[in-house]
């Protein structure tokens, strides 16, 4: 440590001053510019409208593009009567070029035909002929599709290999892809929309001519054998004479435990019976009723389905291979039968053995786990190339088809020169083309401005009319309502009631669209003024009750994975630093130890998430990873740890301890060091011992460090998102306060998810919320924690001190 | 005085016995530390159905380089794993920022240390009090000022912020406030140096050890960060290497020694360089807390 500066040179020269303007004028411009002014537009942007913000305008930066793309002429022309033709300059035929552009672009968008190492695959498979299979080498090597799309043999040979190639992993894949997608888009409807306190009943779901006739049937009783047994036993469970009392009864909801049982049951492909003469197998019984009860449950989300969507990560695990699908039979089929149950397996399959292989019957069938079960039990090995192979043709058939550079030139546009291939929208050769139709000028920035304000006062003046009718209606039917009700006549309320309501909608509606009007574009609100609606966004958050549960659920989350990889860090800091510094072990080789302990913290998280992922991913075949080999070593059973919401968390906070903890034992070491020798040697001389002075002087002293330690942590851990999202990228869900939340998603991967995310549609104001959110709480607790400790550190010192004298007496 | 003896030696016995104890606590968990590295490397040897096989903890002693590279191979086979661009990408984006936030940090917290001009101390305590501010809160701010900059899809998001790093200004201040002796200064103003000349030519020589510290965390940092990038940068072409390894969380046709081999590469490079530098990582670090 050195000493200060001299104070000699106080005198500096005036003039000399201004130069320090100068020297932290870029500093304070980047910092405004890229840290200070994101941070007020977050602020802002979290009291705006940006909900309806579509997807391409994040990538595009330029609006113009956006604006196009999404601009509906026939709709501008139908509004403004077809005076704004010739107002614009933009004409029919240019309009329809660029929709072409767009539509191309959004085809090549798709385009994935080369993919290197699916093709690989084909020039590996020892079915195709080697022609072919040099063809598509060739293809590889060069990147050029065009060696196999120009010559229809070459084609025709690979179509017709796959189309008579069947492998069962790929029509399960297919399948468990559909199944997952439907698992997915339900539980995202879930968290969007609120709870309705409705109970429904079996009417509500059949419709009331669809209930009779469904009554009937039960009360007709016209099953089979089996089928009879199950209704019986069911009426039994239930505690009724027949299954037609427990339906016709009218308090009877979906919510209600026997009618669930019931209704699994019912569903259920092989339901059994134990009769008093032993076991007896029963098919489902046929009626209308499970079908649309099926489909009832498809369409209004409901909570009960969501269980079974939490085996949805394993889905995700089958498809990206981390689990396999033949040393993972049994979870598998569990998996598939408990979706199966809850009606989201849509396109069911029968599969018939056809001399040593299987294939597809075009009859539907229930029976397909069935059937594949015993497959795959039996003889099945899949071949990987071949089916590699399979799936690699099936692509490059779609997009030879559909999708493709062969389709692409039927727009009369010079593909290469204006299409930007891999996802990627290049704005320069979008205005170049734009220029080459002539609407360079034409469609400008102003003029979109000129269009939007014009389309939204359109919509304002028709909305103030419609109010003003649908106002001067809403005496009269309140005064019918009135009369109605005094009246009594069940229907004349009806009727009357229904009235009133769609004048209130009315009036409601216009108000909306008052205050919010869509302008030239429907899709987005894209515009510069983004539409302000002040505490809307927190208001979504705080009363919406999902999205309040999905919120503090992800705080929730972060902070327990925090704190509980904090305290173990900071005990073993504590203890090891300890160590470090008694002198009275005289400890060789500390450098290196610490060098060694601090290493998993310059290391990249990412490579340490997926790391310990491949450590504890789970499969039930021979092959394992490591933490699963270990527990068959000592005979414990294997445990799925990332389908356990605790478990993952659990690895999560070893992993934040594991590379933290090596941090904080070199900054407490530093701070047990800086403390003064005297103070040690004085208690040495007194007679404490090690742990008395450690508790007496080190603690006490140690006090700021172990502040900065926890308020550095502490925000750090509130941002924690690499490790959570590479370790559990398709996190499972698990049930907080009655809302399903994933299990590792932190309140950074929350935002990310809204703002960034896959889906079409940004909720940039809500994420803009959550994040300003984030940034309260932090503070709030940074000032928290800084004046608890304070106070007792003030005085912690000053007795510390005060020992120190009487020590030093 | 025998019995005296005895009780000194029993003490040394259990202080011998207690250090012992110690010994095995820190080699526990030094080894602890480093031993999923170890079993990366290990693994990277192997293939595939050995690796699933069993634990490997030695390597594939035989067969190491040609396994190594059958792993490589299928590694760069894949379209969405490639360590040479996603090495050069991280280089690019890691050296650029770091010699942006070590010069511009070191101008920064020359002109808060030298220079007695109004505001200073304000500005200062504003710099100290922003270091606690989370730095991702901003995102969706920062995400729309690029597109309206017409930067997204390039790299420039993730290399211009580095100009303004207010921890490094800060320990670089602390250093410059204690180290920096304002006669030099003096000196070469009177040889006729002018201000930027005596900053750039005389100073930041003097300089170097904290900029050296500071410019070994920015690297890190900057070259372990994942969530600004996952976010900014969307193109594979421009994808930095922890994004890479990303993509090997999941894959539908799993090779095990690829993967493992992935990891080790984009371990490999970040070992060797700390075993030169831990010292002065180590260092930094210690520094950091105790001046807090």
């Amino acid at each position: 440590m050195a000493r200060g500066t001299n104070t000699s040179t106080k005198h500096k020269g005036m003039s000399y001053t201004k130069f320090g303007y100068l020297f932290i004028a870029p500093f304070v411009v980047v910092y405004c510019l890229f840290s200070l002014y994101p941070l007020l537009t977050t602020f802002w942007y979290s009291g705006t409208f940006m909900q309806n913000t579509n997807a391409g305008f994040w990538g595009f930066s330029n609006r113009e593009v956006y604006y196009d793309r999404y601009l509906d002429l026939t709709k501008v022309y139908a509004s403004f009567d077809g005076g704004l033709e010739g107002q614009t300059g933009i004409n029919t035929t240019d309009y329809k070029n660029m929709q072409a552009f767009f539509q191309t672009q959004n085809a090549a968008d798709q385009y994935d035909p080369i993919d290197p190492e699916a093709l690989q695959n084909i020039v590996e498979n020892p079915d195709i002929s080697q022609a072919t299979r040099d063809k598509v080498q060739q293809v590889i090597n060069t990147g050029d599709i065009s060696y196999i799309a120009s010559d229809s043999s070459v084609i025709d040979e690979l179509v017709s290999w796959s189309a008579n190639y069947v492998d069962l992993g790929i029509i399960v894949l297919d399948s468990l892809k559909g199944v997952n997608n439907a698992a997915i888009a339900a539980a995202t409807v879930e968290e969007s929309e609120s709870d309705t306190e409705v109970t429904i009943t079996a009417e509500d779901i059949l419709g009331s001519d669809d209930y009779a006739a469904f009554l009937d049937t039960l009360q007709a009783g016209d099953f089979d054998e089996g089928q009879t047994l199950l209704v019986n036993y069911l009426a039994e469970y239930a505690g009724v004479d027949s299954l037609y009392d427990f339906f016709a009864a009218e308090d009877v909801s979906v919510e209600s435990d026997v009618f669930y049982y019931i209704c699994a049951n019912l569903n259920s492909p092989n339901a059994v019976y134990t009769s008093a003469d032993g076991e007896t197998s029963i098919a489902s019984i046929s009626v209308p009723f499970m079908n649309d009860l099926t489909t009832y449950l498809n369409s209004n989300v409901w909570s009960t389905t969501v269980p079974a969507i939490n085996s949805y990560s394993s889905f995700q695990g089958y498809i990206d291979g981390d689990i396999d699908l033949h040393s993972n039979q049994e979870q598998l089929y569990s998996d598939l039968a408990a979706l199966d149950a809850m009606g989201l397996i849509v396109n069911k399959v029968k599969l018939v053995q056809s001399g040593d292989t299987l294939v597809q019957s075009s009859e539907v069938s229930q029976n397909v786990l069935a059937a594949m079960r015993q497959y795959i039990d039996s003889n099945y090995q899949s071949d990987p190339i071949k089916s590699r192979s399979s799936l690699a043709i099936s692509s490059l058939r779609n997009y030879l088809d559909n999708g493709g550079r062969t389709r692409l030139t039927g727009y009369n546009i010079d593909v290469d020169s204006y299409i930007t291939f891999n996802d990627d929208f290049d704005v320069s050769k979008y205005l170049a083309f734009k220029s080459l139709i002539g609407l360079g000028d034409v469609l400008t920035m102003d003029k979109y401005n000129e269009l939007d304000a014009a389309m939204r006062q359109l919509y304002v003046d028709q909305a103030r009319v419609d109010l003003e009718t649908a106002q001067g209606k809403l005496p009269a039917a309140q005064q019918a309502y009135d009369a109605a009700v005094a009246s009594g006549d069940a229907d004349q309320i009806d009727s009357a009631n229904n009235a009133l309501a769609r004048v209130v909608s009315d009036i409601n509606k216009a108000e909306q669209t008052i205050k919010r009007p869509t302008g030239l574009l429907s899709k987005a609100d894209a515009t510069e003024e983004y539409l302000f609606v002040g505490l809307d966004n927190f208001e979504d958050i705080f009363q919406n009750k999902n999205r309040f549960n999905v919120v503090v659920g992800a705080f929730y989350t972060t902070a327990v994975m925090w704190v509980i990889g904090f305290i173990p860090q900071i005990l073993l800091a504590l203890l090891l630093s300890a160590w470090f510094t008694d002198t009275k072990l005289k400890l060789k080789g500390l450098n290196l130890m610490k060098a060694l302990m601090y290493l998993p913290n310059v290391i990249t998280a990412a490579t340490i998430a997926i790391f310990f992922r491949r450590l504890f991913s789970f499969s039930t075949g021979q092959a394992a990873s490591p933490v699963q080999l270990f527990l068959d070593a000592i005979g414990h059973e294997r445990i799925n740890f990332f389908i356990n919401p605790w478990a993952t968390r659990l690895i999560v906070c070893f992993i934040n301890f594991w590379m933290w903890y090596g941090n904080t034992m070199i900054v407490l070491i530093a701070g047990i060091t800086s403390i003064s020798e005297s103070l040690y040697e004085s208690a040495q001389l007194d007679g404490a011992n090690s742990f008395q002075t450690y508790t007496k002087i080190t603690m006490p002293l140690l006090r700021p460090i172990l502040l900065y330690t926890l308020v550095t942590s502490m925000i750090g851990g509130l941002q924690m998102y690499d490790i959570p999202y590479n370790l559990n990228q398709y996190p499972s869900l698990v049930a907080f306060n009655g809302t399903y939340i994933k299990s590792t998603q932190t309140v950074l991967m929350y935002v990310n998810q809204l703002a960034f995310g896959k889906s079409s549609i940004k909720q940039v104001g809500i994420a803009s919320a959550v994040s300003v959110i984030l940034f309260i709480v932090t503070t709030i607790l940074s000032i928290l924690i800084f004046f608890l400790m304070r106070d007792k550190d003030a005085a912690a010192a000053a007795k510390a001190k005060k020992l120190a004298r009487k020590a030093g007496r | 005085m025998s019995s005296n003896d005895v009780k000194l030696r029993s003490k040394s016995g259990s202080i011998a016995a207690y250090s012992a104890l110690v010994y095995v606590v820190v080699i526990f968990f030094a080894i602890l530390a480093i031993i999923p590295f170890w079993y990366m490397f290990m693994n990277a040897t192997w293939d595939t159905y050995s690796i699933q096989a069993g634990v490997k903890l030695w390597p594939n002693f035989g067969h190491i380089f040609s396994q190594l590279k059958a792993n490589w191979a299928y590694l760069s086979n894949r379209s969405t794993f490639s360590f040479t661009l996603g090495f050069k990408n991280s280089a690019i984006i890691t050296v650029s920022s770091t010699a942006l936030t070590v010069y511009f940090s070191a101008l920064t917290a020359y002109g808060l240390s030298v220079y007695d001009f109004k505001g200073r101390k304000l500005i200062f305590t504003i710099i100290v009090g922003v270091m606690m501010v989370p730095t991702a809160v901003n995102i969706t701010g920062f995400y729309r000022l690029m597109g309206g900059m017409g930067l997204l899809g390039t790299r420039w998001p993730l290399i211009l912020p580095a100009i303004a790093a207010p921890s490094t200004v800060f320990f670089i201040k602390q250093y410059l406030d204690t180290s920096l002796s304002k006669e030099i200064i003096e000196a070469a103003r009177i040889d006729g140096a002018g201000e930027f000349y005596t900053f750039n030519r005389v100073c930041l020589p003097i300089m170097v050890p904290a900029l050296a510290t500071q410019g070994i965390f920015a690297f890190l940092g900057s070259w372990n960060n994942f969530f600004a990038p996952s976010i900014l940068l969307t193109k594979q072409e421009l994808k930095t290497l922890p994004l890479m390894v990303s993509m090997l969380y999941g894959d539908r046709y799993t090779d095990y020694g690829a993967i493992y081999i992935g990891l080790s590469a984009s371990v490999f490079p970040i070992i060797i360089a700390y075993a030169f530098l831990q010292r002065y990582i180590i260092q930094g670090v210690a520094a950091g807390g105790v001046k807090e």
